[in-house]
């Protein structure tokens, strides 16, 4: 099984959430966080400035193809960083 | 009138919704650790266009819409107007891209919610009648621009063969049914449904505490303007000089316009501020969305850092100086 973690800017929420559906993600998790990258420090206080992470637990297959998808259509557009790490899981069929 | 101008200056300076803004500034730029978690700036701002909705709405009942029509259909032509003659500008004499030049042109031609509620604070300071459903204006005015703005930046960056619809249908729901669009033009409707009881009813709440919420909101918006005060060196003396000379020009156009369409020397200065002003909620969420490719580090910092700072302190007082001037109440 595959994590996949997403950070990006609050304004690409509804984007990266329809993405996720789009591969077949069966839920996500989604938290508000701040910190510093290459767009400059993102202090949150407000949504333009806000920054999210979303973590989505999928096959391989689909995981791939999300992390294919975001660098194809999202890098360019949005403040955005994504990575894949290998996780186990209990009750994988939720998956 | 200049010493009118420097004495309206002088009051606007000293009223607690600017002095809290500089507050704001003040705390920002020396490090203080005062920091408002984002939830509460949305409070807060939920609370303003609510209750500005809400009034202005009472207030269209009482004057009637045979009353509001005209000058509504002004501020929808200005604000219809500004971004097709801001693009020119910002492209061929500021020579930014035709993305970043079409994002900036929306933000300049939609309006600062915000700016209004401090101007009809300054008016009433002055205890100057205006029109209170003005904030009609204000709810007409949001919207065109960013579409307008939208457009120009889809034309500019369209690939060949590529349709722009999709992204035109975003922009298009997140310009009208965007939060602050929603909140504002639906508590219009229903301070205009429930009228006169209405407002009896609710005034404990919208009204009495509206100048503290206003208060403690600048004080935010200080600490967020502030914080991109770093990024006025990247954006360029072009555009510094923009976000001050366009909000003068808009902001007479807007005094002429309210005078020509039979507004008080109050509702025309109203105009004029909301021409001056620039968005910062509606339109950089729907740009966003829509020409994610233009820098919000220009379009945030020109309405943030730039243009609002100089409209709550220095342009409020010229408009209404403006106003009087046009009005013949200057000896």
């Amino acid at each position: 099984m595959k994590l996949v973690t997403i950070i990006c800017e609050a304004l690409a929420r509804s984007h990266v959430t329809a993405l996720l559906d789009e591969v077949g993600a069966h839920g996500y998790t989604l938290f508000s966080v701040e910190g510093v990258g290459a767009q400059g420090s993102r202090v949150a206080d407000i949504e333009e400035f806000a920054n999210i992470q979303i973590e989505v637990v999928l096959t391989s297959e689909p995981a791939l193809q999300l992390m294919t998808r975001l660098e194809r259509d999202f890098f360019s557009r949005f403040a955005m960083i994504a990575y894949l790490s290998d996780i186990q899981v209990i009750r994988s069929q939720k998956f | 009138m200049t010493t009118d101008l420097v004495q309206a200056i002088q009051a606007n300076l000293l009223s607690p919704a600017v002095l809290f803004f500089l507050l704001g500034v003040f705390a920002t730029l020396s490090k203080s650790d005062l920091k408002f978690p984002e939830p509460l700036y949305l409070g807060l701002t939920i609370y303003l266009l609510t209750a500005i909705g809400f009034k202005g709405g009472v207030a269209i009942a009482s004057a009637g819409i045979a009353t509001v029509w005209l000058p509504a259909l002004m501020a929808i032509v200005l604000g219809t107007l500004i971004p097709l003659w801001s693009y020119p500008i910002l492209r061929f004499i500021g020579r930014l891209s035709p993305v970043d030049s079409a994002a900036i042109a929306a933000h300049y031609g939609s309006v600062s919610a915000v700016t209004f509620i401090a101007a009809t604070n300054f008016l009433q300071s002055l205890n100057q009648p205006y029109e209170e459903y003005a904030t009609a204006f204000l709810a007409v005015m949001e919207s065109p621009a960013i579409i307008i703005g939208i457009v120009l930046g889809k034309l500019a960056t369209q690939k060949p063969g590529e349709s722009f619809l999709p992204t035109l249908k975003v922009a298009l729901h997140e310009a009208c049914l965007g939060r602050s669009v929603v909140l504002l033009v639906g508590a219009m409707l229903i301070g205009f449904l429930s009228g006169k009881r209405g407002y009896d009813a609710t005034a404990g709440f919208f009204v009495a505490p509206f100048q503290g919420v206003l208060a403690l909101f600048l004080l935010e918006m200080g600490m967020v303007a502030a914080r991109r005060f770093g990024d006025l060196r990247k954006v360029g003396l072009f555009l510094v000089a923009f976000g001050m000379l366009m909000p003068l020009l808009h902001g007479s156009l807007g005094v002429i316009l309210g005078h020509a369409a039979g507004l008080s020397l109050g509702g025309a200065t109203l105009l004029g501020v909301l021409a001056a002003s620039a968005s910062y909620i509606a339109a950089p969420a729907a740009v966003r969305l829509s020409l994610p490719e233009a820098s919000p580090t220009l379009y945030l910092t020109a309405a943030l850092a730039i243009t609002f700072p100089f409209n709550i302190t220095v342009g409020l007082p010229v408009y209404f100086e403006i106003a009087k001037w046009l009005f013949g109440e200057t000896p």
